[in-house]
């Protein structure tokens, strides 16, 4: 990811939405490895739901260790076939890998101007991808901000099986520290929902054409 | 493509854009919830897997993932 323009204003409510969506990409791309996993037992939370869900992340990393967490993570989305969790939104909303719904997000992505970056393969409906690509629009990383394409984006490609997915992950049998990730996934999601609801008279933005 | 403008956003808020606001700040997004958020994501990042478009990538070839290491891990004896 690029910095943001020094120059660009970001309001402190968005910069945390952007820090929640860069948190889940995070541990749902990859591992925690060392130093991340170190920041994590450093959480702590207030008495809100999703203050509780930050104690909840902080306490399961105090607990455990990288091999752990790697094991998790395997067991959960990697697999020997496949993991617990197959966190795609073609797999969630059609059932099958590669669908209409990957290929909707390409031509949005194409939209925007972002592609995968070199080395990664796995498809773009990968959930952790689609928060670090809301990340960046929250950032300007790929262009001047804008609130109506976030819902956009949004309303289109996250939330219609977001809480599907952290209810599963919140389910799997392997799930340990991936438990309270998935209960700030669900509440945050949540909160973005209820967030975009009261910025209702935004204008209905499709997205930029290339 | 690539917009690389530095310029600030132009669009104002719509107004009610102030009652997310708050509703943001009141959810525990603000306070301490996110100090520790903001400590955290600042040393890890986003997961760094999608990018702007730049120049065309190659797509094809060969690309070690998570799979692959998997892969690999399995079949050492």
């Amino acid at each position: 990811m690029k910095p943001v323009a020094a120059d660009r204003q970001i309001a402190d409510e968005d910069l945390m939405r952007a820090q929640f969506y860069a948190l889940l990409s995070r541990l749902l791309v990859s591992p925690p490895e060392g130093d991340v996993l170190d920041d994590l037992a450093g959480l702590t939370g207030d008495d809100t739901d999703i203050g509780q869900a930050l104690a909840a992340l902080g306490e399961a990393a105090r607990a455990t260790d990288a091999a752990a967490v790697e094991a998790e993570f395997n067991a959960l989305f990697i697999g020997l076939t496949r993991g617990e969790i197959v966190p795609y939104a073609s797999y969630y909303l059609t059932g099958f890998l590669h669908e209409k719904p990957l290929a909707e997000l390409r031509d949005d992505l194409a939209a925007l101007g972002i592609e995968r970056a070199p080395g990664h393969c796995q498809p773009e409906d990968h959930f952790g991808f689609l928060c670090e690509v809301q990340c960046g629009l929250i950032l300007g990383t790929y262009g001047p901000p804008d609130l109506a394409v976030q819902k956009t984006f949004f309303d289109k490609h996250i939330s219609p099986w977001a809480d599907a997915l952290f209810a599963d992950i919140e389910a799997a049998p392997s799930a340990v520290l991936y438990r309270p990730v998935a209960m700030i996934g669900r509440l945050f999601t949540a909160v973005e929902r209820d967030a975009f609801a009261m910025a209702g008279d935004l204008p209905k933005r499709d997205l930029p054409k290339p | 493509m690539t917009k690389t403008t530095d310029t600030t956003p132009t669009t104002t808020p719509p107004t009610s854009g102030l009652d997310r606001r708050t509703f943001l700040r009141g959810v525990g997004l603000g306070a301490g919830a996110a100090g520790a958020v903001a400590a955290l994501t600042v040393a890890a990042g986003p997961a760094a897997a999608a990018e702007a478009v730049t120049a065309p990538a190659d797509k094809d070839g060969y690309r070690e993932t998570a799979h692959v290491r998997r892969y690999y891990d399995l079949a050492r004896f």
